[in-house]
């Protein structure tokens, strides 16, 4: 079992205490810390990661720094460029796609509009990204 | 009232036309008329010409007949031999200038005869004049001497009434010429300037009237630019309320489902039966207005957004529409013929989603008992047989495509509503669906500049025909 760090990244409460109440109910293990914009993300990998780089899930649409920045400063910086980055979005915009993946999302995951499929989404996370892929340390 | 305009427009440009016509007429005949009239009067100063040539050809035969006249006289009485010479060269001289008025009066014959007569008496003259010369050398004064000199002048007294008659003859000529001249060009000058003035005032008159129809014109142009203008606006409009809808709308719509979902999965035991009932209420609510959310933004979208229409065979976006619908043609085992489809100029994708709405139509209204069967004929015809047509386009040719099934049909007064957006005519029981479908297909053939219409009897099944223009005229 991977016990590798999540952070989300998303303003909608909501959202944040329903992907919460998925992971909860798939009994997922690995710990999971909540931000509320792209702003408190990249100040948190700042300060808190140590160890091995975390899974990170990401909404595009966020106010003061939105997905796409997080993505540009993530990819731009040489500690950081590495972490996989799971896009967590509403949109289902091509433009919006195409663009994430152009600035270095490794996935992108349109939100499920009912809680079954999130809780189908989450578990398939787990099961690709946590259990099946390997992961840069 | 816009035919009206448009017949009244014609008209006027057929009466502008024709008093253009009228006015380059005109003008050709005026110029046609000045150069007759310069023609004219390059013939009067001619013969006006010739006139003065000939009296003067008289005047030179009557100082010529004076010179001799003179010279024999001198002779005769002065007795000087160099006399005779000089009379003989002056007579010749004669000769050739009576002869040279032959020619000059060959087209009068009043003058012709008189030259005539002339030539008569210039011979006797001349030969009375020899005479004269002659006899003086030898001997005078005889009776005979007498007679033949008083001949002489009796001669040259008649060769002068000749002459000064043919003066007076080409002095009349010389006024009348002068006097039609100046008739003709009188008459014909006024005629001209009447010409002249009716064709300005048919120039004048169209011009007024173009220039009418120009600021009009101009009028129209600004309205049109202004109804452009505000097209323009309620298009960038609708792309932002699609944006809404595809994002706002459905972000709270997803957190109804998604907490009904959860209430039902982790307390569904615990509730009495009746809630989980209205919960799943809720959940099929909301999960309809998604997909009602979802085809209104499908079919806002089904615009000519920026893609380049391509020449492609028909047969293409139909491929394309029977492998995306694959599973159930596999399913209701249903039966496709298909004509050999032409190519023609089309945005693809919107084609492909007309056939594959067609298709899912005809499979989908079936009798669940019978097997679909479902017949695509082609073939090529003229605007005039399409009903509703614009005027301007029935000499177009079109493609017409029937698209053919044997399912259950629907009662001919529904035939215009059901390409209405959200028009269904059965409950959701019994057939599932928004209602988005035919409307989506009469959007993407009005993108093509084409019609569709559908016919059908209940219970018989339904045909939908298209009229895709043939000619390319997408652009």
């Amino acid at each position: 079992m991977s016990t590798r760090q999540i952070l989300m990244a998303d303003d909608d409460a909501d959202d944040r205490f329903l992907v919460q109440a998925a992971f909860e109910d798939n009994e997922i293990p690995n710990q999971i810390i909540f931000l509320e914009d792209g702003e408190q993300l990249i100040d948190y990998l700042g300060s808190n990661v140590q160890g091995s780089s975390p899974l990170i899930l990401l909404d595009l649409n966020m106010p003061r720094r939105d997905g796409r920045e997080v993505l540009k400063a993530v990819r731009s910086n040489k500690s950081w460029n590495a972490i996989p980055i799971i896009i967590f979005s509403t949109s289902n915009a091509p433009d919006d796609i195409n663009s994430a993946y152009e600035l270095g999302a490794n996935c992108y995951i349109i939100k499920p509009s009912s809680y079954e499929g999130l809780r189908e989404a989450v578990l398939n996370i787990q099961k690709f990204w946590l259990n099946t892929a390997t992961l840069p340390a | 009232m816009r035919l009206l305009r448009s017949i009244t427009e014609q008209k006027l440009s057929w009466f502008i036309r024709s008093l253009l016509g009228i006015s380059l007429l005109l003008i050709v005949g005026l110029s046609y008329s000045y150069h007759k009239i310069n023609k004219q009067l390059i013939y009067f100063s001619e013969k006006v010409n010739h006139t003065q040539r000939v009296i003067s050809a008289v005047k030179e035969t009557s100082s010529g007949l004076y010179e001799i006249t003179f010279l024999t006289n001198s002779f005769l009485f002065l007795r000087d031999t160099t006399y005779i010479n000089k009379s003989l060269a002056a007579l010749s001289e004669f000769t050739r200038i009576t002869s040279n008025l032959d020619t000059l009066v060959s087209d009068n014959t009043v003058q012709k005869q008189r030259i005539h007569i002339l030539h008569k008496s210039v011979d006797v003259f001349r030969e009375q004049s020899m005479v004269l010369l002659n006899a003086g050398e030898v001997s005078n004064q005889s009776d005979s001497f007498y007679i033949t000199y008083k001949q002489l002048g009796v001669e040259a007294t008649y060769i002068r009434k000749l002459l000064s008659d043919m003066t007076d003859t080409e002095n009349m000529l010389l006024q009348n010429r002068l006097q039609s001249k100046e008739n003709y060009s009188k008459q014909i000058l006024r005629y001209n300037w009447l010409i002249m003035l009716v064709a300005v005032i048919f120039l004048s008159s169209a011009f007024l009237l173009l220039d009418r129809e120009l600021g009009r014109n101009k009028l129209y142009r600004i309205e049109l630019e202004n109804k452009i203008e505000a097209l323009a606006r309620s298009n960038s409009e609708l792309e932002q309320f699609a944006y809404v809808a595809s994002h706002d709308m459905q972000e709270p719509l997803r957190k109804i489902r998604s907490f009904a979902d959860r209430i039902r999965i982790k307390f569904g035991a615990e509730l009495p039966d009746e809630v989980n009932m209205m919960l799943g209420k809720i959940d099929s609510s909301s999960r309809r207005l998604q997909s009602l959310i979802h085809d209104l933004l499908s079919f806002s979208r089904t615009v000519n957004s920026g893609s380049e229409a391509i020449r492609l065979n028909l047969s293409v976006p139909l491929g394309e529409a029977r492998s995306n619908l694959s599973e159930i043609i596999r399913e209701r085992n249903v039966t496709i013929h298909c004509d050999t489809l032409p190519d023609l100029e089309m945005h693809p994708g919107q084609i492909t989603q007309l056939f594959q709405n067609l298709l899912s139509n005809a499979i989908k209204y079936q009798k669940p008992d019978r097997k679909p069967v479902i017949s695509i004929h082609h073939e090529l015809v003229t605007g005039e047989i399409i009903p509703e047509i614009k005027p301007a386009y029935q000499e177009l040719h079109f493609h017409k495509i029937r698209v053919i099934d044997n399912g259950i049909g629907f009662k001919e007064e529904f035939s215009k509503k059901i390409f209405v957006i959200f028009q269904r005519l059965h409950d959701r029981n019994h057939f599932e669906g928004t209602g988005i479908g035919l409307a989506i297909c009469k959007r993407v053939v009005s993108n093509h500049n084409g019609y569709i219409f559908a016919e059908s009897a209940e219970g018989e099944g339904a045909c939908f025909t298209v009229y895709l223009p043939a000619d390319s005229s997408l652009s």
